[in-house]
């Protein structure tokens, strides 16, 4: 399990770096991103049609001048509704990873920093849903419910809270080695201040880096899970859902499929060397990449 | 090492018996109770309450997980309240078709990622190296079912090769059964190529450094065997775990490509199952999915665990 | 070197192998698709239209509806009936044999009706049987059944898909091992994959049926069926969905055959909700409707418009009717009348999954927009809509299943008493009733006519929703194929076809 190596986190307070220039990665990500973000956030505002705009009349048309990626199977501008669903995908992610941190980070703090028993139930309980290959997890969390998106996000978050776990707790045991903690418990410092104050901020840059890849997964998850149906429900034009939308009309109308495959495609990517960057911009010893 | 083993195999017990605890606790949880979806829409509710007697479903749960269980531990996997029958052969048909499909993308996803990977070390910084890492980079930045629908579009739409859906027994002839494995195999390769290919990559790049292999060079050896029987040996530990951890991955994403292709697998059976919530087959398939998972893992574990000292041996050794 | 050679003959032997396996199936055998997978092979726990195939292909009622929508004999050759309608006799062929040896007797069907009278088997067709009050072999090739009140049709009512008989012996093992009389044998079933039956040698009808083995594959996935066609892997594709439809027809090596049903979707209208209980804004929706219009955007053209579920292929549909151009200025009187002289504005659900569905809602807004009705389209998961929308709300779309016989078919939904009325418009016409009534008691197949008729006027005047279409069974097949017809009830006749 290669995510159990923590990186190396520098040990005083943060450095104050010089950025000579900022990793090439890191540009091109912030480039490919930028636009993405905008949609998610703007996206209903700067839309050419609403999303859910039915003009049965104009169904099916190939890309052209009216209707720049043109419409699906009942009249729905497909580049409007990847535009708007952008938001929805992307959040689903970034939403779930969040909550993957949110819960994750506090669980691993305490498996790292008390230990003994505490931390082996917490340890043994995130093996047992390690041991769900992901996607079976978040099934079986949705099965038992009627799907909404929402849920998606918590079964997702659910999902990675383990990998979490693991790497705040690996990293926290390796600070508790370190001279500044024991001064600070020798100081008669408590539980609470050390975790704020002294572990805390040195675990974030490791996280941040951790958080990006997941985001990437949660992503992909979360489409996945829209795919199938469990994610994202009609009229929602969450890319996952439209992807799954466009399979009967796949030979007749590829762009139906085609946009949101490549907003998805641009993301990944994006969010993936967004992530190359700030690994090499926050850890130049461990950029993992050669 | 066997003392090892043992004990990692008797804590996979142990989680598995939770996994199951949890797994039984959750679909108990479901809506749409499954004595009135199979009395259907208009029936009374004598007629639920008779039928929910005759399955059991009125004891309580710890009763019925107990029975479950034991069940389980007798090879008993339990009844398919839609289909009727004995969940055992079903599952495992459905097991061995996706176990098909796993075994051939894994071999597929080994030999081209790791020679990919290779290529890529060796040829560091120059145009292949950029080329296998674009390559590899596409696979993972698009979802493997946006991919499936593209193969679909291409191989069956366009150039009708291939067939785009649906399963051939092998006894209906090895070529029909084999076209109906290309599709789908070649978008699990797709999903995971990447990462063994880019695993290879740096850790043959790490080893290629190493006194070791340079104490090879230095004693005149040429290149292709320092890489392929020096380097590549060592090279290959981080990859054969990743591997072992992408065989469960599949299992768990066939679920999505067996949906695109009709193929009748473990993901399309628990779809089904779902659908028309039949508890007992979807509570004995996620079982057997991630019983299936854990020891891949496991597997990739022992298997670290088994080659790792004889390297460190061997690299002390020279 | 020897390895080399070893592997190579391997392999050329596995081709040569796959080459003539794949020609042995090729005689007489025909591979069928349906979209969905089967959830059992017991007919009388059967719900979908994929299930029907298998029923009608193993199984056999004691009468069938024939390709032209009327009853036929089937297991039994003859019937009578009692001048009260209440007493029938049924007398079996002789010499059926089920696939397991055993000949069929009247005792088996006793069990099988007996079976799905029995609340606990939960069979859909329960309700129908209802209305038989007794019944007994007479002998081992006579049954004769007592009604609780006259009913004209009760011989079509054995149509029904989940009347197949099955042996009494063997009931247990159904959903896994079906045993019936049908012309083709089970074989295997692999859930999610495909069904393999046999010819049965010992088939009733001499002569039949042609082909030697019928294979059904299950590809929910529309591309990948149509896909299996074109490429031969596949003879014929059952319900071929609409969206592929160009595609066959463009092919010259494969065909389309298609058959209008029974089958309706509809526009529905809560007569007790406002504002659709005055009839006259029921009447100015239907006006403003243009019902080919609608077949084109819902069906892309493959359906018929009709007045009532009654499909215009049906002996009994009143061709008197016309079926009106849009008409949204007389519509708009109308609505006038009724004091809405600036139209209104009403929320139309439609049930998210069901693509005819859908496309119907989203014209009924187009079309009704000239009308100065506004109409906003709200889509509802199905198993929602099932539970908060039908029979609930104002105004929304629904559709139904062929039923055998034109009394189940309309009986249910325009009687005041039927069993959907309630959970569909809520519709009460005492006149309809009568006819209703008395269709049911017709002694002869003129009077059902006239009555019929009279229902369906009366279904375009009061409106209680609009029936704009039965929707046209279509199948896509090779042109290899050939003896092949679609059946109105959706199941596949395959007695006749043959394979090249």
């Amino acid at each position: 399990m290669t995510d159990a190596t923590p990186a190396r986190a520098p040990v005083q307070s943060v450095p104050r770096r010089h950025l000579p220039s900022l990793p090439v990665s890191l540009l091109v990500g912030i480039v490919l991103l930028a636009p993405l973000v905008v949609a998610a956030v703007a996206g209903s505002w700067i839309a050419p049609y609403p999303y859910d705009e039915m003009n049965i009349m104009s169904r099916l048309q190939p890309p052209g001048v009216e209707f720049w990626f043109g419409t699906d199977e009942f009249g729905r501008d497909v580049f409007s509704r990847t535009l708007v669903g952008t938001g929805s995908s992307l959040v689903m992610g970034v939403a779930a990873t969040a909550l993957s941190l949110l819960a994750g980070v506090p669980l691993g703090l305490i498996a790292g920093y008390k230990g003994g028993r505490t931390g082996e139930a917490i340890m043994r309980a995130m093996d047992v849903l390690m041991s769900f290959p992901p996607i079976l997890l978040g099934i079986l969390v949705l099965a038992v419910t009627p799907p909404a998106q929402w849920k998606a996000i918590v079964a997702i978050g659910i999902v990675y809270v383990p990998q979490v776990v693991r790497l705040t707790r690996a990293i926290t045991l390796e600070l508790m080695q370190e001279e500044f903690i024991t001064a600070a418990r020798l100081r008669g410092e408590s539980a609470a201040y050390i975790l704020f104050h002294e572990i805390l901020p040195n675990i974030w840059p490791p996280l941040v880096v951790e958080a990006s890849l997941r985001v990437v997964f949660a992503i992909l998850l979360g489409a996945s899970l829209s795919f199938i149906g469990m994610g994202a429900q009609p009229p929602s034009s969450d890319w996952g859902l439209m992807i799954s939308e466009a399979r009967p009309f796949v030979e007749q109308a590829p762009w139906i499929a085609l946009c949101p495959g490549f907003a998805l495609a641009t993301a990944v990517i994006g969010i993936n060397l967004l992530g190359d960057g700030l690994r090499a911009l926050l850890d130049p010893r461990n950029t993992g990449a050669h | 090492m066997f003392a090892y083993t043992l004990t990692r195999l008797v804590y996979l017990a142990l989680v598995l018996a939770v996994m199951s605890v949890l797994i039984f606790l959750v679909t108990q949880a479901m809506p749409g109770d499954v004595a009135s979806m199979i009395a259907g829409q208009f029936a009374s509710k004598e007629v639920v309450d008779a039928i929910a007697v005759k399955l059991g479903l009125d004891q309580p749960l710890i009763v019925q997980y107990g029975h479950w269980a034991a069940g389980i531990l007798r090879g008993d996997l339990g009844r398919s309240l839609v289909l009727e029958q004995p969940i055992g052969p079903i599952l495992m048909e459905a097991l061995a078709r996706s176990l098909v499909l796993a075994v051939v993308a894994l071999f597929v996803v080994a030999v081209v990622g790791i020679g990919l990977g290779v290529l890529a070390a060796v040829r560091r910084g120059k145009l292949t190296d950029q080329l296998v890492s674009g390559v590899s980079y596409l696979g993972i930045a698009v979802p493997d079912f946006f991919w499936a629908i593209v193969l679909v579009l291409v191989f069956g739409s366009y150039m009708k090769l291939l067939p785009t859906g649906g399963y051939a027994p092998i006894a209906d002839g090895f070529l029909p059964w084999a076209s109906h494995l290309v599709l789908p195999v070649i978008t699990l390769v797709l999903m995971l190529l990447a990462r063994i290919a880019r695993l290879t990559r740096s850790s043959m790049i790490d080893v290629l450094q190493t006194n070791y292999v340079k104490f090879a060079r230095a004693k005149g050896m040429p290149e292709s065997v320092v890489i392929l029987r020096h380097a590549l040996k060592n090279a290959l530990l981080p990859t054969i775990t990743v591997l072992a951890i992408d065989f469960g991955l599949i299992l768990g994403g066939v679920v999505v490509i067996e949906t695109i292709f009709s193929y009748p697998g473990m993901g399309r059976l628990l779809l089904f199952a779902i659908q028309r919530h039949d508890l007992p087959l979807i509570q004995a398939t996620i079982l057997i999915v991630s019983a299936a998972y854990c020891l891949a893992n496991l597997t990739a574990d022992l298997l670290y665990a088994f080659v790792n000292p004889k390297i460190r041996h061997g690299m002390r050794a020279s | 070197m020897m390895m080399r050679r070893l592997v190579a003959r391997a392999v050329l032997s596995a081709i040569l192998l796959s080459g003539t396996a794949m020609s042995v199936q090729a005689a007489g055998t025909l591979k069928v698709s349906v979209d969905s997978n089967l959830n059992t092979l017991d007919p009388a726990k059967m719900k979908g239209g994929q299930e029907y195939v298998a029923a009608y292909l193993i199984f056999n009622g004691l009468t069938v509806i024939g390709h032209d929508m009327t009853v036929k004999p089937d297991l039994a050759e003859r019937w009578e009936r009692s001048d009260d309608l209440k007493t029938w006799t049924f007398h079996l062929r002789k010499g059926v044999k089920f696939h397991n040896g055993r000949e069929l007797e009247a005792e088996d069907v006793v069990a099988t009706i007996a079976r799905i009278q029995d609340k606990a088997t939960g069979s859909t067709a329960r309700v129908n049987f209802e209305i038989v009050e007794s019944m007994k072999a007479l002998d081992p090739l006579t049954v004769q059944f007592q009604l609780k009140s006259p009913y004209a049709g009760f011989a079509e009512l054995f149509g029904e898909r989940q009347a197949r008989i099955v042996p009494r012996d063997a009931i247990d093992t159904l959903a896994s091992k079906p045993v019936g009389t049908g012309p083709f044998e089970f074989v295997s079933f692999a859930p999610g994959d495909r069904i393999v039956l046999k010819r049965n040698a010992n088939y009733f009808e001499p002569g039949l049926p042609k082909l030697d083995e019928v294979i059904v594959r299950i590809l929910p996935e529309s591309a990948a069926q149509v896909a299996a066609l074109t490429t031969g892997e596949l003879d014929l594709v059952w319900n071929l969905p609409l969206e592929a439809i160009e595609k066959v027809k463009g092919d010259p090596k494969l065909k389309i055959d298609s058959v209008p049903t029974s089958t309706w979707d509809g526009v529905i209208m809560n007569n007790t909700v406002k504002p659709f209980d005055d009839p006259r804004v029921r009447k100015a929706v239907a006006m403003a409707l243009d019902k080919q219009a609608i077949t084109q955007i819902a069906l892309f053209g493959n359906g018929t418009p009709t007045h009532s579920p009654i499909p215009p292929s049906h002996p009994y549909y009143n061709k008197d009717l016309k079926i009106a151009k849009g008409d949204p200025a007389g519509a708009k009187k109308l609505l006038a009348e009724a004091g809405y002289p600036n139209g209104f504005e009403v929320t139309l659900h439609t049930p998210a999954g069901r693509a005819t569905r859908e496309r119907l809602g989203l014209a009924v807004r187009e079309l009704l927009k000239p009308a100065g009705i506004t109409v906003n389209v709200q889509r509802v998961p199905f198993d929602v809509f099932l539970k908060d929308i039908e029979g609930k709300a104002g105004f929304y779309i629904d559709g139904f299943f062929s039923r055998p016989t034109i009394d189940t078919s309309v009986y249910p939904w325009y009687h005041s008493r039927g069993s959907w009325n309630t959970a569909l418009w809520s519709y009460s016409n005492p006149k309809m009733d009568t006819l209703l009534d008395g269709a049911r008691q017709a002694k002869s197949e003129d009077e059902a006519k006239a009555l019929y008729t009279q229902v369906q006027a009366l279904a375009v005047e009061d409106s209680p929703g609009v029936i704009p279409y039965v929707i046209n069974h279509i199948n896509g097949l090779s042109a290899k194929v050939h003896g092949f017809h679609s059946h109105p009830m959706m199941f596949l006749d395959l007695r006749d076809v043959s394979v090249d």
